[in-house]
């Protein structure tokens, strides 16, 4: 009797393995604030599309076990893969893999370095991690004119985990907009990371207030660390009005943030729209369908001016 | 000489003239070191104008020759893993290691913070609630006790797999660090709980997490020192089977040493959430592993039965001066890193040649 309900039971998850559409996603972080808003995107589009099932696995910031992942998914048969890649130099290996076993594969958030020689059957959704940093700077920089800080003004740039390709892209476009004839006024006293974390950020922000130096904008790579710098300054008694705090992702805290007057800047990228645009493509591929290879969903400033229509986004 | 030797526990002699030098005065004069070394460092290089890390010689700021902002940074950073490496101490003087303290931070802070969230943020409803209607607002008490009694639970599974089915206790508290993981993860899928209330926030505002690492502290160091449950704590890790032999209830006691230490990580998150105002799944990363680097500078043997708390409250205050220090002189973070390496290393390196020359004696 056993016997014959585990047959049953395997019968019926056989047939359904046969009849839905089977996703592997392997999210680089689940950690990440940022990712997760990403990775439930993906999910909660799966819930609606029939008969689709995604498996989500984390590939802990490790490369070697994101391509271990992707093996395993080969091996187990799914019907395409999502990849938002740890290492987006590394992803040469992961299309190998998937093409070698002709599984469709979708490359999501993170630019891959192979992304012009794709094969036909991988696409790729994400933003230009360009635009983020640039939009966030150049937003302070004309928030500092504003302010008539244009002859002289003093910001602390506060950076994200130094391994990571975002954090690099951003920092480098924040010296970039700091070196056009517009922008220039502005002089970096110290730039350090925290990890992308509120809690580092606090620390380093209150070790940079303990030296007194005089500063007019703190430029972060994220909204955490943002957030981190503000309550530092805070406890410090120091007056929201007078520093520009600029970071990027739009979270909800950060809204909060900016509607209590206390964040000036941030930057939305649309994490939800790139998992449901990924799992889209993922989807399309595996039944054989055309889609556009190339997928760029913009970076958009957020400032309290338009930050209503963020409210609920991420 | 004959009257300047004691007798110790088992019938061991010793020199008393030759004990009076406490291993703690050894890492307190580590750190005068490194703060003078800051200090020397601030007046040579060229691009520091010749700035003071702790002293404030103009009286700007507070009006005192101190630099009070930069002698509270160096302790507050520190503070709350120095909560965690209280409890650690304890479990390395028993013989244990404890490697699930920073991922019980993340789980107890998301797990904390669920119950800790207010309905209102500028006016509109909190958009990061858990719960329904009923988790918002709390008494500030249920988000405490939730927190206390999770660690609590924690600590006894910890503690019960070491005592009652010999594991080492590095597997058991392993497989705890990666279940923690997957808790705080799970929870809440992974999104952050944002928005405590007033109350809640108040915990770790401002200067209270060293207010809450020094009470602590205190009454840590009181208990190993006076209390039936430190000497036990030091003879287990000293030599278990002798500590069995004398009387003492090991394996109830390795369980309650346990539960301490989870009981103050969990604690540790109760206070970091409410001074981040946000728990996140990834909180508390590498916790485990500079509490436990906090001990071991302090003076506590990875090999049991030495140590003290007060060896760890130097330790944690040798993190902290390296960490603004490395600030003050605007190097960078790898550097700061790299440091923190050699220091853990030279410190036990240090430690075994300070053991084996006394067991020379």
């Amino acid at each position: 009797m056993k016997k014959i309900i585990i047959a049953a039971g395997l019968t019926s998850l056989m047939s359904t393995t046969a009849m839905a559409q089977n996703i592997g996603v392997s999210m680089a972080l689940f950690d990440d604030n940022f990712l997760t808003v990403l990775r439930n995107g993906i999910e909660e589009t799966a819930g609606q599309r029939d008969g689709v099932d995604v498996q989500i696995e984390d590939a802990q910031n490790d490369v070697a076990r994101q391509l271990d992942q992707i093996n395993n998914f080969v091996a187990s048969g799914v019907d395409a893969i999502i990849v938002n890649p740890v290492d987006t130099s590394a992803t040469q290996a992961m299309t190998d893999a998937a093409s070698d076993a002709g599984v469709p594969l979708v490359f999501v958030n993170r630019e891959p370095i192979n992304v012009d020689t794709l094969p036909d059957n991988q696409a790729f959704v994400a933003s230009n991690e360009i635009e983020s940093g640039t939009l966030e700077t150049f937003e302070v920089c004309k928030m500092l004119r504003a302010q008539g800080l244009g002859n002289g003004a003093k910001a602390y740039v506060l950076m994200g985990e130094l391994s990571n390709q975002a954090a690099v892209q951003r920092t480098k476009d924040v010296e970039d907009i700091l070196g056009i004839d517009m922008c220039s006024f502005i002089e970096v006293v110290d730039q350090q990371t925290a990890n992308w974390s509120r809690e580092q950020a606090n620390s380093l922000m209150t070790n940079w207030l303990a030296s007194g130096e005089e500063f007019h904008a703190v430029i972060a790579n994220n909204d955490e660390m943002a957030l981190g710098a503000i309550q530092a300054m805070k406890s410090a008694g120091i007056s929201m009005d007078a520093v520009v705090v600029g970071g990027v992702d739009a979270t909800q805290d950060a809204l909060a943030a900016m509607q209590a007057g206390d964040l000036d800047v941030t930057v939305f990228q649309n994490a939800g729209g790139q998992g449901t645009g990924a799992l889209d493509a993922a989807i399309a591929l595996s039944k054989g369908e055309p889609v556009d290879q190339k997928v760029y969903i913009p970076f958009e400033l957020v400032t309290p001016d338009n930050m209503a229509n963020y409210m609920t986004q991420n | 000489m004959a009257d300047q030797t004691s007798h110790g526990i088992g019938g061991l002699s010793y020199d008393t003239s030759k004990r009076t030098w406490p291993n703690e005065a050894n890492v307190f004069i580590a750190l005068v070191l490194l703060i003078l070394g800051f200090e020397a460092l601030g007046q040579i290089l060229p691009y520091m104008d010749n700035q003071s890390m702790l002293l404030d010689f103009e009286s700007t700021r507070d009006g005192t020759i101190l630099n009070m902002a930069r002698i509270r940074i160096v302790i507050l950073q520190v503070a709350i893993i120095g909560i965690i490496s209280l409890g650690v101490t304890q479990v390395i003087i028993s013989g244990g290691i404890d490697l699930s303290s920073g991922p019980l931070v993340g789980a107890a802070a998301m797990i904390v913070m669920s119950f800790a969230q207010t309905e209102l943020v500028n006016g509109q409803l909190n958009p990061k609630a858990v719960f329904g209607d009923w988790a918002f607002d709390l008494p500030i008490i249920a988000p405490i006790l939730v927190g206390l009694a999770f660690g609590a639970f924690i600590g006894a599974i910890n503690g019960s797999l070491i005592a009652f089915t010999g594991i080492p206790p590095f597997i058991a508290t392993l497989g705890m660090f990666l279940i923690c993981r997957g808790i705080s993860q799970w929870w809440t899928k992974g999104q952050p709980v944002s928005f405590p209330s007033d109350q809640f926030a108040a915990i770790g505002s401002g200067m209270m997490p060293v207010v809450w690492f020094a009470l602590l502290a205190i009454v840590l160091a009181l208990i190993m020192k006076f209390t039936v449950y430190g000497k036990h704590t030091y003879a287990i890790g000293s030599n278990e089977d002798a500590a069995r032999m004398s009387g003492i209830n090991v394996k109830r006691h390795k369980v309650m040493v346990y539960m301490i230490a989870s009981m103050l990580a969990a604690f540790a998150a109760i206070v970091l959430s409410s001074k981040n105002l946000t728990a996140q799944a990834g909180m508390g990363q590498f916790y485990e592993l500079y509490a436990i680097a906090m001990a071991v500078i302090g003076g506590v043997s990875l090999r049991g039965g030495r140590g003290s708390i007060l060896g760890t409250v130097l330790g944690a205050m040798v993190f902290g001066v390296i960490q603004s220090g490395f600030t003050f002189i605007k190097l960078d973070a790898f550097y700061q890193l790299m440091a923190m390496g050699a220091i853990i290393i030279g410190a036990v390196v240090l430690d075994q040649y300070r053991q084996r020359q006394s067991s020379l004696r």
